[in-house]
């Protein structure tokens, strides 16, 4: 028992990266392993989860490979439900290889169908109330896993004054953040996001870089903890991944690439202030598409060279994928911020 | 019971070698300090995985239990002041750990310390009973050991038995979570009560119930406690104490905390720590900042007008005088 503790307890622990003299970076190699041991642990003792018993959630990432591995460790049943349109072979096969049973549900509108998956969630849990529901999206203790990441950099670094990640379920961004300023109160929360993603007030649409954005709101994201919001097209996400692999050897996904490309920006900017930034996943899953000169040639715009700073908005409005935008979000509600866009 | 995993080893040891430890002293001494509350306590992860309650102590060193014991052989522990109940069973715990059966005596306990305002006098009379017990008994006794037979005595202890080594200890269980490895940061800290405040009967007061996110936020706490101990940060360690005593306003409420709060944050404070289960309140300072001491001493005025009680500075591992 402690044996498979201690491992997934290694593989949820990122090594710390000195990306500039000011600029640290926590890079996982799956960092949703925080949460769902977290929850999982929780959801054992307080007995809403019985040995042996089944989990269900809706993903089509890594908070479903993470929870399938603990799954696979602890012995307990899991389902996961994804859409048509987002699921690889190569992932869905390691999940099935951990034992999950993978659902997969139809999504004429190529949006993910969120909506769908949870109908479908709610259906099983109606039939079997027994069955543990993690509820990613919107259960608090996704924020309080993240006291373990900050526990890490504290311990490591002491004060940090800036914290850059992005936002999916917020979790990671807002729970990491709440810690680290709870220590230090004067900590500045950028958060990194993409366009056409509703997180941050812009409009739905198509979203080229996947693993951040989303096209529902989760409760776990806390907008009045952010102090401003970048929006990263997926082009240069990929460029700051690649320079992450040449420059430092960091093999890291896409979406470490966006938190990168703006932590470093800010990193150079404030050079009196130290900067974290979350680096969630590896490139593994990637090879085929972002680490791919022939998939990448076939995107109108690539190459595509990295830009040195933000386009600075007033009003929020979606970029083409090519570029990066920013906003003042000022610790600001999200409705106070749209009521302010309506005028 | 005070029936502790190496007591048998020592009984072995006394059959084996006969009365080792009956050639007894005719007396005995031991001392104990103070402290001033703490600078963390909540609840924390331990090896084994489980949650302990813990705290991180702030010695006062100035204070002092002493304690003198002449054994007698025959049965029976007298106490001078008398009914020092806790320090009497602590001396006969002293006395089964070490395999000494018809131990008894004659126990003195002189102390400067004040009772109920959380500096900890009943730890220290404990604490200061079995080290004199010891040592009429011609016994060295491990810091850990005195911790078990302490919380054996009464109940539940604190981490004085470690001076000034900064540690993070199980108070109700007598074992140290973290040793946080090192002494503490350079400190001066002027300390007060409030006046309105009675005393508290610290055992008996029911444990505080954390709630998953107070318990997560001890975990980062305790991160920032190490870090500022391992590079001797007082400013770090101040923001520790500052935020353990907020989430303490949650269950034990101190009514002039925020006066408190208010007088740290214009005095080049880094930061305020309370007696989690008592009366005190403390403002920390940087020793070794420029004008420290009379930073501390202007501090002592303005507490004094603001009309808290039996205000005093003292410094912890720190060079110089204090200015009164």
């Amino acid at each position: 028992m402690s044996g498979e503790g201690d491992y997934l307890r290694a593989f949820e622990t990122p090594r710390f990266a000195q990306l500039a003299p000011n600029l640290i970076a926590a890079s996982f190699s799956l960092m949703k392993l925080l949460p769902a041991r977290f929850m999982v642990d929780r959801a054992q003792a307080s007995g809403r989860l019985k040995r042996g018993g089944r989990i269900v959630e809706t993903t089509s990432g890594t908070f479903g490979l993470a929870i399938a591995m603990v799954s696979a460790v602890r012995g307990y049943k899991l389902t996961l439900i994804t859409a048509s349109t987002l699921t690889e072979p190569k992932f869905t096969r390691r999940l099935e290889r951990l034992g999950a049973t993978v659902l997969t549900i139809d999504d004429p509108l190529g949006d993910g169908n969120q909506r769908g998956r949870l109908d479908r969630l709610k259906q099983i849990l109606g039939a079997n109330p027994d069955i543990y529901w993690p509820e990613q999206y919107d259960s608090p203790e996704n924020r309080l896993a993240y006291a373990r990441l900050v526990d890490l950099v504290v311990r490591s670094f002491g004060q940090i004054d800036c914290l850059v990640g992005c936002v999916g379920t917020g979790g990671s961004l807002c729970g990491t953040g709440a810690f680290l300023r709870a220590l230090f109160p004067d900590l500045r929360i950028v958060a990194v996001d993409t366009h056409r993603s509703m997180l941050f007030g812009q409009p739905v649409g198509r979203r080229m870089l996947r693993g951040l954005g989303n096209s529902i709101l989760p409760a776990n994201v806390q907008h009045d903890m952010i102090d401003e919001i970048h929006w990263v097209g997926a082009l240069p996400a990929y460029a700051m991944a690649h320079a992450l692999v040449r420059d430092n050897g960091i093999f890291a996904g896409p979406t470490s690439g966006a938190a990168a490309l703006v932590a470093s920006w800010f990193a150079r900017n404030n050079p009196e202030t130290t900067t974290l930034v979350i680096m969630p996943d590896e490139g593994h899953r990637y090879i085929d598409t972002v680490y791919n000169d022939e998939w990448l040639g076939t995107l109108s715009g690539w190459p595509c060279p990295i830009p040195l700073a933000p386009v600075q908005l007033e009003r929020i409005l979606p970029g083409e994928e090519t570029s990066w935008t920013t906003f003042a979000w000022r610790r600001r509600t999200l409705c106070a911020v749209l009521a302010e866009q309506d005028e | 019971m005070a029936r502790t995993g190496s007591s048998n080893r020592h009984d072995d040891k006394r059959n084996a070698s006969g009365s080792a430890f009956k050639l007894s002293r005719p007396v005995g001494v031991g001392h104990a300090i103070a402290h001033h509350g703490e600078l963390l306590q909540g609840v924390f992860e331990g090896q084994d995985g489980r949650l302990h309650r813990g705290l991180l102590t702030l010695p006062l060193p100035s204070q002092r239990s002493h304690a003198t014991f002449w054994p007698r052989r025959e049965a029976g522990i007298r106490t001078r002041p008398a009914n020092r109940t806790k320090a009497a069973r602590a001396v006969a715990f002293t006395f089964e750990h070490l395999g000494i059966a018809e131990g008894g005596g004659d126990l003195t306990l002189e102390s400067t310390i004040a009772i109920g305002h959380g500096y900890g006098s009943s730890t220290a009379d404990v604490v200061a009973a079995i080290r004199a017990t010891a040592c009429a008994s011609g016994v060295g006794l491990r810091r850990s050991t005195t911790c078990t037979l302490a919380v054996a005595a009464e109940g539940a202890t604190d981490a004085i038995v470690y001076g000034d080594q900064a540690v993070l200890f199980a108070q109700r269980e007598g074992f140290i979570i973290e040793h946080f490895g090192d002494e503490f940061p350079p400190l001066l800290i002027v300390g007060f009560k409030d006046p309105d405040a009675n005393p508290i009967d610290t055992l008996s007061l029911e444990c505080a119930r954390y709630d998953a996110e107070e318990i997560e936020l001890f975990r980062v706490l305790r991160a920032l406690a190490c870090r500022s101990i391992r590079q001797q940060d007082p400013w770090l360690l101040g923001r520790v104490a500052t935020m353990s005593s907020r989430i303490s306003q949650r269950h034990l409420p101190k009514p002039r905390w925020q006066a408190a709060v208010e007088l740290a944050q214009d005095s080049h404070s880094c930061g305020i720590q309370v007696a989690h289960s008592g009366t005190l309140l403390g403002i920390l300072l940087d020793a070794e900042a420029p004008g420290a001491s009379t930073h501390a001493a202007d501090l002592v005025g303005s507490v004094r007008r603001a009309g808290f009680a039996d205000v005093q500075s003292f410094a912890l591992n720190a060079e110089g005088m204090m200015v009164e």
